[in-house]
């Protein structure tokens, strides 16, 4: 066991030092900056899949989480004046005291009754967003950018500190969920996605363990929104609408939801559409539309899933 | 060890089970019958805390649990097997096995190490040999074959160490051959953990041949009760149910 | 938030009347769309997420029908059937491939289409905002009732409404297709065990749930402005109606649409950023105290 632990931290390391390297093969902005949102997507994405995929919690409403992340971390900085670090920290306090109360109630609910209540509680964050207007800005967003003091000797507002901040962000978050679904709680998560029944005759408290990966999920969704309102030094009322969710949920279905890493792939593939697609034709919506169409009536798998299931299949027929 | 009084049940106006008072000893073997519909799952159900009964106690041991949840009951010790089989499909048989060894020790909510925990393994890898998995340990339980699936089932209520096992059919939907091979397995499993065994079944070959003592039920009540020669002959139970379930076990 | 205006709107009869007329036709638009979708849901358990696109190819439809032959019946009647047949041939070509997938695949293959239809329309019909105008026969002068507005076509349009909905429910539990309909909803293995065609009742909710958006959007044409992406808030309107009605329910659909119409009207007066928030509010509460909505049966 433990060398597989040490193998991971090799693994994650070294994908720390490409991250670092990759900036002299790409030197221009456009590299760093859609690395960044990538490091926010791929984080947010992840994190839903651990409810989605893992637990068999189809939440509608996970951007309540990015929303939440991105509006108390800005709020923090701008109106306390904490330094970056207390206020990371504060928002995961936030957003996992939030996670507990919503998760509590929704979790009661089956199925579609589920995903539309956690919905409900995104759109009412958003409400809420647009309404209080002399604390959020309103519909124009937080105004007077976010201040990013240094800490550490990092600097947040030089573009090149913020990318290697956010990648380190990125592994860490990542390795975190990794080997959050391979723990002995991972393995509960599926049992309760597979057989949830099955699993209360077991003697798990099943609402206790679906609680606690809701509580997870929304705390690694949350700081996929604190990087996006660090990156943007703003905060606004579309990170919590529910489009941010619906986003991260083709990221899902696009990369695999079945493969740890399929989201993080989706958010690759969505946001290189997003952005060759744009330059290409004015019909953004057309192609995406029909993109999609493709994954949900061909490719299910996802591509990651697809590759993986083709790789498996290549090896079974080999032996 | 486990003893049922004046339980009652009905689901909207049927009365599945209605005025059930039943004892089982400890270390017995028991078979419960009785036609489709007469509420053996149901008993189950209740005794496993699927449902709360509407009126009655259900002592294990000492302590009324009627009522009680699921997780609740089953950690003190109830384990229980389904008529259809109810497993984890996309978890290979091993994982399954460890989630319930995991489960039963309360490692299941840990984030910290990695699955499978060392310990667990040994414990599962005895489950596996019990039940005559361990070849198909690395399968998925989606792939495996009915009676495999149906052994799996029992192999997860295993993993908790139970002091009472259910098993609702354990032998449902296989061919002769393979239903005496089940009933075996399961007869080895009770002398070899020597905890108390109760099994719904409806081949009455395998009950008179296994079962120390039979329970008969019907419309949700007990008819009749004793060793298998006294259930043979029971006029009542010739008349209500083996008239016709023991040629079709035959057939 | 201005409760203070509220409050006055609440005390003259005029502002009352004007707000509620205006939430009447709201709601009586969102009902046409809320209830297919409601009827889809119930029947084969599927959530329509582009059902708000429906109402949008409605409206144009209407637009297109109308300009082409002045006539507004026959733009009403031809849009409503045109989205109808819409319906079928998406539910029969695309939306059947995905009923024993999970949810997410249902919404994927809905949004695919919602995006397809936005950018169609901007092909077809431009980006920009159209208006169709009031048919010449509603051109005249609103009723005033104590100093309130009731515009003609209104009350044309209330009375369309409630006829639909009077003829919605005598259908579900008068007819035979009706009855197979819900039969269905409950046990759809046991109705195509009777010899029914599954395939036929479910085109056929899919078509009946279309025609009944499509409807609505043509009978918005004259009051609201057409663009594309415009099915997109009606969408989630009706999610909230079908929510707090029940889904599966006609009568609860009539219900939560008009008071979520009320909701709308009035809350542009009183807290004109927080009408969403209302709305979810009421969704929210109704799923934590009776997940099955105010008119849905519990199972
Ligand atoms: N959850 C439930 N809801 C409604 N009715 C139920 C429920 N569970 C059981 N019943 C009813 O209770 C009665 C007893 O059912 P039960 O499943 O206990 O019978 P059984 O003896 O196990 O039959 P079989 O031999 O077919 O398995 C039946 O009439 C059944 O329809
Ligand atoms: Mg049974």
């Amino acid at each position: 066991m433990r060398s597989t632990v040490w193998l991971d931290i090799v693994i994650a390391a070294a994908a720390m030092a490409v991250l670092l390297l990759l900036p002299l093969v790409f030197p221009g902005k456009a590299f760093s900056d859609f690395m960044i949102r990538l490091s926010a997507f791929a984080i947010f994405a992840t994190s839903l899949n651990l409810l989605v995929g893992y637990t068999g919690l189809v939440s509608f409403g996970h951007g309540l989480f990015y929303g939440l992340g991105a509006y108390s971390f800005a709020l923090m900085m701008q109106k306390l004046g904490t330094s970056i670090p207390v206020a990371f920290i504060a928002t995961v306090g936030v957003s996992a005291a939030v996670a507990t109360v919503v998760g509590a109630i929704c979790i009661r609910l089956k199925e579609i009754y589920f995903s539309f209540l956690t919905l409900a509680f995104q759109m009412l964050l958003h409400s809420v967003i647009i309404a209080w207007t002399p604390l959020t800005g309103g519909d124009q967003g937080l105004t007077g950018g976010v201040p990013r003091p240094p800490f550490l000797g990092i600097r947040l507002d030089d573009p090149q500190h913020l990318y290697i901040f956010c990648s380190a962000v990125l592994v860490v978050s990542l390795y975190i969920m990794w080997h959050l679904v391979r723990s002995p709680f991972g393995y509960t998560m599926r049992m309760i996605r597979d057989n949830p029944r099955r699993a209360e005759f077991l003697g798990v408290r099943v609402w206790r363990v679906r609680l606690l990966a809701f509580v997870v999920a929304g705390v690694f969704g949350s700081i996929g929104g604190l990087l996006m309102s660090l990156f943007v030094s703003s905060a606004y009322p579309d990170f919590a609408y529910w489009t941010v969710s619906g986003e991260a949920v083709f990221m899902i279905l696009m990369g695999g939801i079945s493969v740890f890493f399929g989201p993080l792939v989706g958010a690759v593939m969505l946001l290189l559409l997003n952005d060759v697609v744009t330059r290409v034709t004015e019909h953004y919506s057309l192609m995406l539309g029909i993109i999609i169409l493709c994954f949900a009536l061909g490719l299910r798998k996802g591509l990651l899933g697809f590759v993986l299931w083709a790789w498996e299949r290549r090896r079974a027929g080999a032996q | 060890m486990l003893t049922v009084e004046n339980l009652h049940k009905s689901f909207g106006g049927v009365n599945a089970i209605n005025g059930i008072d039943l004892k089982f000893d400890a270390g017995t073997l028991t078979a419960i019958i009785g036609p489709n519909g007469a509420g053996k799952t149901s008993f189950f159900n209740l005794i496993t805390g699927a449902f709360a009964p509407d009126q009655g106690r259900i002592l294990f041991g000492t302590d009324d649990i009627a009522g009680l949840s699921s997780p609740d009951i089953v950690k003190r010790g109830i384990g229980r097997a389904f008529q259809i089989a109810s497993i984890f499909p996309s978890l290979t048989v091993r994982e399954t096995i460890l989630g319930a060894v995991n489960a039963h020790r309360g490692w299941h909510t840990k984030l910290r190490r990695r699955f499978p925990l060392g310990e667990a393994n040994a414990q599962a890898d005895e489950v596996m040999e019990l039940v005559g998995l361990t070849a198909k340990a690395d399968k998925l339980s989606g792939n495996l074959s009915h009676g495999d699936q149906k052994l799996l089932d029992i192999a997860l209520a295993l993993a908790l160490e139970p002091r009472v096992l259910l098993l609702d059919e354990p032998t449902a939907g296989m061919g002769p051959e393979e239903r005496w091979q089940m009933i075996d397995t399961v007869h080895k499993l009770w002398q070899r953990k020597q905890m108390t065994l109760i099994f719904i079944e409806h081949d009455m070959d395998i009950v008179f041949k296994y079962a120390q003592t039979i329970r008969v039920l019907s419309y949700g009540a007990v008819l009749a009760e004793g060793k298998p020669d006294e259930i043979r002959n029971h006029p009542k139970v010739i008349e209500a149910y083996l008239g016709t379930a023991y040629e079709k076990g035959r057939g | 938030m201005d409760p203070q205006a509220l409050l006055t709107c609440l005390s003259t009869a005029s502002c009352v009347i004007t707000q509620t007329t205006g939430g009447l036709i709201s709601g009586m638009l969102l009902f046409l769309v809320a209830a297919g979708l409601s009827l889809i849901f119930g029947t084969l358990k599927v959530v329509n997420f582009m059902h708000g696109s429906l109402y949008m190819l409605g409206a144009y439809f209407a637009y297109t029908l109308y300009t082409a032959t002045g006539n507004f019946t026959i733009a009403v009647v031809g849009a409503a059937l045109g989205v109808g047949l819409f319906g079928l041939v998406f539910e029969r070509l695309f939306m059947s491939r995905v009923y024993n997938t999970d949810v997410l695949m249902q919404l994927l293959v809905c949004y695919g289409f919602i995006l397809i239809l936005d950018d169609a329309v901007k092909i077809i019909w431009g980006a920009e905002f159209l208006s169709m105008g009031m048919p010449a026969a509603f051109q005249r002068p609103p009723i005033m009732i104590a100093g309130g507005i009731l515009p003609v076509y209104y009350l044309f349009l209330i009375g369309v409404t409630l006829g639909v909905a009077l003829l919605l429910g005598l259908l579900l539990t008068r007819t035979r297709a009706g009855k197979i309909v819900r039969a269905a909803a409950v046990n759809p293995t046991m109705t195509s065990a009777l010899g029914i065609n599954t395939a036929l009742v479910f085109g056929g909710v899919f078509a009946l749930g279309g025609l009944l958006a499509g409807l609505s959007g043509a009978l918005a044409a004259p009051v609201r402005s057409m663009v594309a992406g415009m099915g997109f808030s009606i969408l989630i309107e009706s999610f909230i109606v079908t929510v707090i009605g029940g889904m599966g329910s006609i009568g609860g659909a009539l219900v939560g649409a008009l008071l979520i119409g009320l909701v709308r009207s009035f809350g542009t007066i009183g807290f004109p950023l927080f009408t969403e928030g209302v709305m979810f509010l009421f969704m929210t509460l109704v799923l934590i105290t009776k997940p099955s909505g105010l008119f849905g049966k519990e199972h």
